[in-house]
C-alpha cells in the first residue's frame, strides 16, 4: 500500500513540476473550447449547416401526408426515418436524431380546409434537439415546399380534390342541422374550391412549384418543440466542447505519460524501482492511479470553468455526470499504460499514439459532433469509447437525462479499459534493454 | 576488509546464462560473495557485467542457472529477500525535477521503510553522502559528483547487507570520486557486502579485497587482490619508458631483445619503451646494456605493476576497449 501510495504521489509531484504541461493541460482546453463552442453556436446561436437525420410521424396516413414523407425520403439532404410518435420522441429527446416531424391525422383534410379556415389548420409538430437549432430552421423552411411537392401531387390531383370536395359537399348536406344560409356559403366555398384546384394544378403545371404557395398563408401551423428532458433545460454550446477538448487534452497528456514510462524504464530509476520488493502489478496500478488523477483534475477544472463562466450547467444526474467523467478517466489511464506496453519504445509509443488519440477524438466527435461525418463515418464513431464518453457528458449536462442514460456508456468505457488494462498487464515487461 | 571464508555466503551465481538473441551476454557465470566481502567485477564494457547484475537485482531472468541471497532464490518480483540488496545503478535513478528529500522519499517508500521511519531514514542517507545541506533542492541543480552521491544515499535508505554499485563513479570530477570512495570505504568499515563494477581498476585495487575478472560472459579469473598483485609483480612484468639523448640507432632494438626475460621492444626516435618480465632484473639490465652501448639516457621510469596488466595477459585486450 505504501509503495502504491509513493508511485502516485511520486507521478503527481512530477506532474505538478512541468509548468508548461499544467499550461497545457489546463489553459489550452479552456480557450480551445470557448473558440470551438462559439463555432458551434455558442449558448443557442446559429452553427453551419450540416447533414439531417429525421423521423417523420405519419398519424394521417393519406395520399397527401404519404406524399409529404416520400418528399422527405427521396430528398438526400435527409436521413430519414418513420416511426411512431414516442420512438420519435425518445430519438431526438436522446440526441440520435435533431429533428422529427409528426403528421397529425386529419393532416391532408385539415390542410384543405385551412387553406379559407385558419381555425382549421393542421398543427405540424416539429421536434428539435435544442443543440441542433440550424437544423431546425433549415427542416421548417423546407417543410413548405416539402408539403407543396408532396402534397400538391394528391391534394391539387383534379381527382383527388375534387373528390374531397365532393364528400364535403355531401357531408354538408346530410348535415340536418345547419343553417340554410350557412349550407350555401359552404357549399359556395367548396364551388370556389373546385374551381381554385383546378386553376392551382394549372399553375403548378406551368410553374416552378415552390414559387406558388408563397402567394397564399401557409395551410398549416407548426409547432416547435425543442426536446430536453428535464423542464428549463437548455441547450448550451460550450457544454459539449468542454467536454470535447478536455477528454482531447487528456488524452493528449496520456501520450506523454506513455512515452514518459517507457523512458523512465530505459532510465537507472526502472532498474532501483525493480530491485526493490516491488510487483508488476503494484507499478501498473500506482501508474494508472496517478494518470487518472491527473486526467480527472483536467476535467475538474475545464468543468468548474464551463460552469461559473461559461454558463453550463448539471441538467442530468450529478451522480451520472461523476460516474461518466470517472470512467472516462479510467479509460484514458488505461489507454496510456497499452499504448505504452504495446509501443514498448518511446518512439514507437508516440509514433502509435499520435494517430489512435487523433482517431478517437476525431470520430468521437471531441472537434465537431460526429452527425455531420457521412454515414460510414458515424457508424464507425459508434464504436468509439471516446464518443460514448461526449454523448454521456452532453446526456448529463444540457439534455438533462436521467443516470440510466449514462449506464451503458459507463459500462462500455469501464469494459474497454479494462482490456486496455489487461493488455498492459500482459505485454509490459520490465526489462525493455539488452545487458552488457 | 573481510576476507574470512568461514564468514556465511550472502550472494551466490551458479552457471549463470543469459542470451540477447544469437549473443550470449553471459556465459555460465559462477561466483560466491561472503558476508562482508568487497568484491570487484571487472571487465570491458560489453563484457557481461551489468548483465549479471541485472539478473542479481532481479531485471532480467537468466536464461538458465541460479542465484540465490542468503541461500534462498528470488520466487517474486515482491519477495522481501529483496530488501537485503541496495542497488546503485550505473545510469543515475533519480528525478532531476523532484529535490533530493522527495527522491529519498520515493525510494525509500518503495524499498517498504515504514513511513514513520522515512524521515529519518532519509536524514541519515543525506548526511551519509554530506548532502543535507542540499536536500530541499531540485537534483537538476546539482553537479554531476553530487547526483552520484545522492545516487548512492538512495540505495543505503533501507540499510540493506549487500550494496551492489554498478560503475558508481562513472563522470565525476576526482574530487567527487574521492568522496564516493570515501563513502563506499566507510561502507566497508560497517561490515557492508560490496560487490563492484568498474573497469577502472585502480577503484578495484583501492575498494575490493577480492576481484573478478569477466570477459566475454566469461569469469576469467576470481581470486584475492593479494594474490593477483603477487601475479602483476611476478607474471605480468613491467614497462620501462626510456627517453634518449640522442635518436636510437638502427642496432639498438636488436641489443635490446637479446637481454633474456624481454617481452617487446618499442622504438620511437628518442623514446623508448620495453616490456621485462621482472621489473627489478629487468630494468638494471636494459640500462646496463644501454650504458655499454654508449646510448646517454635523458629520463627513465617505469610503470609498476598493476591489475591492468593481469587483465591484459588473461582476455588478450585493454580494460577500456569496447
Amino acid at each position: 500500500m505504501d509503495s502504491w501510495i509513493a508511485i502516485i504521489r511520486l507521478d503527481l509531484a512530477l506532474f505538478l513540476r512541468d509548468r508548461k504541461a499544467l499550461v497545457l493541460l489546463y489553459l489550452v482546453p479552456v480557450l480551445m473550447a470557448a473558440f470551438f463552442g462559439q463555432l458551434t453556436g455558442g449558448t443557442g446561436g446559429k452553427a453551419e449547416r450540416s447533414a439531417i437525420g429525421l423521423v417523420l410521424v405519419d398519424l394521417d396516413g393519406s395520399a397527401a401526408s404519404r406524399g409529404v414523407v416520400a418528399a422527405f425520403t427521396n430528398d438526400s439532404t435527409f436521413a430519414v426515418v418513420v416511426t411512431n410518435e414516442a420512438a420519435a420522441r425518445a430519438r431526438v429527446t436522446a440526441g440520435r436524431v435533431p429533428v422529427g416531424l409528426i403528421f397529425p391525422p386529419g393532416f391532408s383534410t385539415n390542410l384543405l380546409q385551412g387553406i379559407f379556415q385558419s381555425d382549421r389548420r393542421p398543427v405540424v409538430t416539429l421536434l428539435f434537439d435544442p443543440s441542433h437549432e440550424t437544423e431546425r430552421s433549415l427542416l421548417e423552411g423546407m417543410l413548405v415546399p416539402k408539403i407543396v411537392s408532396g402534397v400538391a401531387e394528391g391534394l391539387l390531383n383534379v381527382d383527388v380534390g375534387r373528390d374531397l370536395i365532393a364528400r364535403g359537399r355531401t357531408n354538408i348536406l346530410r348535415a340536418e342541422r345547419l343553417p340554410e344560409i350557412q349550407r350555401r356559403l359552404l357549399l359556395d366555398s367548396l364551388a370556389q374550391a373546385d374551381a381554385f384546384l383546378e386553376s392551382r394544378r394549372m399553375s403548378v403545371v406551368q410553374t416552378n412549384a415552390a414559387a406558388g404557395p408563397a402567394e397564399l398563408p401557409l395551410p398549416y401551423r407548426v409547432d416547435d418543440q425543442p426536446l430536453t428532458r428535464v423542464a428549463g433545460a437548455r441547450y448550451n454550446g460550450f457544454a459539449h466542447s468542454f467536454a470535447g477538448m478536455s477528454l482531447q487534452f487528456v488524452l493528449m497528456v496520456m501520450i506523454d505519460l506513455a512515452v514518459g514510462l517507457l523512458t523512465e524504464r530505459q532510465s537507472g530509476t526502472f532498474r532501483r524501482l525493480r530491485a526493490a520488493p516491488l510487483s508488476r502489478a503494484t507499478l501498473l496500478l500506482g501508474k494508472a492511479t496517478s494518470y487518472a488523477i491527473i486526467a480527472l483534475s483536467t476535467f475538474v477544472v475545464s468543468f468548474a470553468v464551463a460552469i461559473s463562466a461559461f454558463g453550463v450547467r448539471i441538467h442530468g444526474s450529478w451522480f451520472g455526470f461523476v460516474a461518466v467523467i470517472l470512467a472516462l478517466c479510467y479509460f484514458s489511464a488505461t489507454l496510456a499504460l497499452a499504448l505504452a506496453a504495446i509501443g514498448r519504445t518511446p518512439k514507437a509509443t508516440r509514433g502509435l499514439a499520435i494517430p489512435v488519440v487523433l482517431i478517437l477524438l476525431m470520430l468521437g466527435g471531441a472537434w465537431i459532433p460526429s452527425f455531420i461525418f457521412p454515414s460510414w463515418v458515424r457508424t464507425v464513431s459508434l464504436w468509439m469509447p471516446t464518443g460514448w464518453g461526449i454523448e454521456a457528458l452532453d446526456a448529463m449536462t444540457w439534455r438533462g437525462l436521467d443516470v440510466s442514460a449514462v449506464f451503458l456508456p459507463v459500462a462500455g468505457l469501464v469494459a474497454v479499459g479494462t482490456l486496455l488494462g489487461g493488455i498492459a498487464w500482459r505485454r509490459f515487461r520490465w526489462d525493455g534493454e539488452a545487458g552488457s | 576488509m573481510n576476507t574470512d571464508r568461514s564468514a556465511p555466503v550472502v550472494l551466490a551465481a551458479r552457471n549463470l546464462v543469459r542470451r540477447f538473441g544469437d549473443r550470449t551476454a553471459v556465459d555460465g557465470v559462477s561466483f560466491e560473495v561472503r558476508a562482508g566481502e568487497s568484491v570487484g567485477l571487472l571487465g570491458p564494457n560489453g563484457a557481461g557485467k551489468t548483465t549479471t547484475f541485472s539478473m542479481i537485482t532481479g531485471l532480467l531472468r537468466p536464461d538458465s542457472g541460479e542465484l540465490l541471497l542468503g541461500g534462498a532464490a528470488l520466487v517474486s518480483d515482491t519477495d522481501p529477500i529483496k530488501r537485503r540488496l541496495g542497488l546503485v545503478p550505473q545510469d543515475l535513478a533519480l528525478y532531476e525535477e523532484l529535490d533530493a528529500r522527495r527522491n529519498l522519499g520515493f525510494f525509500a517508500a518503495i524499498q517498504g521503510v515504514g513511513q514513520s521511519r522515512i524521515p529519518e531514514a532519509v536524514r541519515s542517507a543525506l548526511e551519509f553522502v554530506g548532502l543535507s545541506d542540499r536536500a530541499d533542492d531540485r537534483v537538476g541543480t546539482f553537479s554531476g559528483g553530487m547526483k552520484r552521491r545522492l545516487n548512492l544515499a538512495a540505495a543505503l535508505l533501507h540499510d540493506p547487507d549487500i550494496l551492489l554499485l554498478d560503475e558508481p563513479t562513472v563522470g565525476v570530477d576526482p574530487q567527487s570520486r574521492n568522496a564516493i570512495f570515501d563513502n563506499i570505504a566507510e561502507l566497508r568499515r560497517r561490515g557492508k557486502t560490496l560487490l563492484y563494477t568498474t573497469h577502472y581498476m585502480e577503484e578495484v585495487e583501492r575498494l575490493c579485497d577480492r576481484v573478478i575478472i569477466i570477459d566475454r560472459g566469461r569469469i576469467v579469473v576470481d581470486d584475492s587482490l593479494a594474490r593477483l598483485r603477487h601475479r602483476a609483480g611476478t607474471g605480468a612484468g613491467a614497462e620501462l619508458r626510456i627517453e634518449l639523448e640522442e635518436p636510437a640507432s638502427d642496432t639498438l632494438s636488436g641489443t635490446l631483445r637479446d637481454i633474456p626475460g624481454i617481452g617487446s621492444v618499442r622504438i620511437d626516435g628518442r623514446s623508448v619503451q620495453v616490456r621485462v618480465g621482472s621489473l627489478a632484473a629487468g630494468s638494471s639490465e636494459v640500462l646496463r646494456r644501454l650504458a655499454e652501448a654508449g646510448i646517454a639516457v635523458r629520463s627513465f621510469s617505469a610503470e609498476p605493476p598493476n591489475l591492468e596488466a593481469v587483465f591484459l595477459e588473461l582476455t588478450g585486450r585493454s580494460l577500456r576497449d569496447s
